[in-house]
């Protein structure tokens, strides 16, 4: 997904001469394309993702189109009050794309690690919150929303998910729709696993890819029914239960640090985020007659 | 300190520590306070956000605004608070006041303009204390990198940290870090004028030696219960008379 960013925002500095592109010593030789293009315009400003934040919203007070990029732990968490002052609360937006995000790094530990990107930024007023499940969504999102002027985030993943698509800002996707009173509520590239433990059961499956503005629509649609949100990340569970007369359950995410290290596929094993274990929570859901809380 | 009186609010001491520097600042840069959005104005961010009042009053008098409208300073859906909002104060070019911001998004702006080809110019005024934040060493590394010639940078040097962590030498520090540094009595016009003037091959840096509420001896010998507090009317009037003795 990172090569499709460094393709997308490369093709759109050709035709505008406002985008910037500030990377925090990641992704460096990516966007080596774009460096030998635009040398005026790349910017490899150092491991400092305070000020990568500011800068970028100083770019964006004088016209430009910045692009933040690098790890996600560090350019969120670390630098949330960088997104939160100097480009929403001034209104110098700018484009915020994360990678290694949930356990993209999982063998580096819980250090490595960002759970929260998604559940924080959502509460900072005027900020979109964009978690693309696969290149094609990446690519189509970026060239819709880089040059808002609002602060975007965009949460890359190395494991996209394989599903084809057509996705549009601010609309969910109704992957399954078997007027079952069970629907399943995914986000990001887990849609492969959730797909395919859903595959043969009687749900409905609603995939998100922008998680603010949530569509509401289209989760107020099925609020009669009983919802599970499968996630590797927090956010998406929260957005849903804002939605008046919706009752929720969340599979995903422990109240503990994931300090396993191993693979991507090992953490997600390891917290029942793997297609049998999906499957499985969702069988039980089913078949139970009232809603709990798994927190 | 009449504002400050009647509003109850307000940092008095460090905008006594500042007012020469901002009124220099403004001195010196290209603006138009009755078109505050020219294109061709040059631009100052506030870094140490807590010194609106001071900053309300030096763009009151430069004409963006009537001074009458700070009588409102700090009360309910004022335009003019505490820490400033650019959108609603012409002239504020950034909304500041968590300390160790306005200079990262001054050396934004500097790269924009640089980027540009523009030849406008960015202030920006940061404090010692404020400079106990990591986040301005990031952005002076940052700035110096990236040799933003137009950006310049002023350290209030007011010691307002003395019993904390004060930084006491900031201009070895700025050297080392690459910086054109020139250091000067930030209460001299003059001088902060003549330095502001100054061109340099990277981020030059103003380290201005200031004293905290300078004027008024009280809130010298006593800026850290001064830090935030507003004067009732009768202290109001003692540090008016040493302020008539120091300055009139």
């Amino acid at each position: 997904m990172r090569r499709q960013f460094s393709e997308t925002v490369t093709s759109l500095a050709e035709h505008d001469d406002r985008v910037v592109m500030i990377l925090g010593d990641v992704s460096v030789y990516l966007f080596n394309g774009f460096k030998e293009k635009h040398p005026d315009r790349f910017y490899n400003m150092g491991i400092c993702e305070n000020t990568l934040v500011s800068v970028g919203a100083g770019l964006a007070a004088q016209g430009f189109h910045p692009f933040v990029h690098t790890i996600a732990p560090f350019i969120t968490e670390r630098s949330l009050e960088q997104i939160k002052l100097d480009m929403c609360y001034n209104g110098f937006g700018g484009n915020i794309v994360s990678c290694g995000a949930s356990f993209d790094y999982a063998w580096d530990g819980a250090t490595h690690h960002c759970y929260t990107d998604l559940a924080i930024l959502r509460l900072i007023p005027d900020v979109e919150v964009i978690q693309p499940g696969s290149r094609k969504e990446l690519d189509t999102l970026l060239r819709t929303q880089y040059r808002n002027g609002k602060a975007t985030y965009f949460r890359l993943s190395d494991h996209p998910h394989a599903i084809d698509m057509d996705v549009q800002f601010g609309k969910g996707v109704v992957m399954r729709n078997g007027s079952s009173r069970v629907t399943v509520v995914t986000a990001g590239p887990i849609l492969g696993n959730v797909l395919g433990a859903c595959e043969g059961m009687d749900v409905n499956l609603l995939y998100f890819h922008t998680i603010k503005p949530i569509d509401r629509d289209l989760i107020r649609q099925y609020r009669h029914t009983r919802i599970l949100v499968v996630h590797d990340a927090f956010g998406l569970y929260e957005a849903v239960c804002e939605v008046p007369g919706v009752s929720a359950s969340y599979h995903g995410l422990p109240d503990t640090f994931c300090s396993w290290y191993g693979t991507g596929d090992d953490i997600r094993k390891k917290l029942g985020l793997d297609v049998p274990s999906i499957r499985e929570r969702i069988r039980k859901y089913g078949t139970k007659a009232r809603v709990t809380h798994v927190f | 300190m009449g504002i400050a009186k009647s509003s109850g609010h307000g940092h008095v001491p460090t905008c006594f520590s500042v007012i020469e520097i901002l009124y220099a600042i403004y001195g010196t840069m290209r603006h138009e306070p009755q078109k505050p959005g020219w294109e061709g104005r040059d631009i100052f961010v506030l870094s140490k956000g807590h010194a609106s009042l001071a900053l309300y009053c030096v763009l009151a008098h430069f004409g963006y605004f009537e001074k009458e409208r700070l009588g409102t300073f700090g009360a309910f859906q004022s335009d003019f608070g505490c820490h400033a909002d650019r959108h609603k104060i012409p002239g504020i070019e950034a909304s500041t006041g968590s300390l160790g911001h306005g200079i990262g998004l001054a050396t934004g702006m500097a790269l924009g303009l640089k980027i540009g080809k523009s030849d406008r110019r960015v202030f920006t005024l940061i404090g010692d204390g404020e400079s106990n934040e990591g986040s301005v060493w990031e952005a002076i590394m940052v700035a110096e990198n990236l040799k933003l010639s137009n950006l310049t940078v002023m350290y209030d040097n007011n010691m307002s940290h003395s019993r904390g962590l004060q930084i006491r030498n900031p201009v070895s520090h700025f050297k080392g870090f690459g910086c054109e540094v020139a250091e000067v009595d930030g209460h001299d016009v003059d001088a902060l004028k003549q330095e502001l003037a100054k061109k340099a091959g990277t981020v030059r840096v103003i380290v201005a030696n200031t004293i905290k509420g300078c004027g008024c001896k009280t809130l010298q010998d006593n800026h850290y219960e001064w830090h935030r507090k507003s004067p009732t009317e009768k202290e109001y009037v003692c540090l008016m008379e040493e302020l008539d003795e120091a300055t009139v």
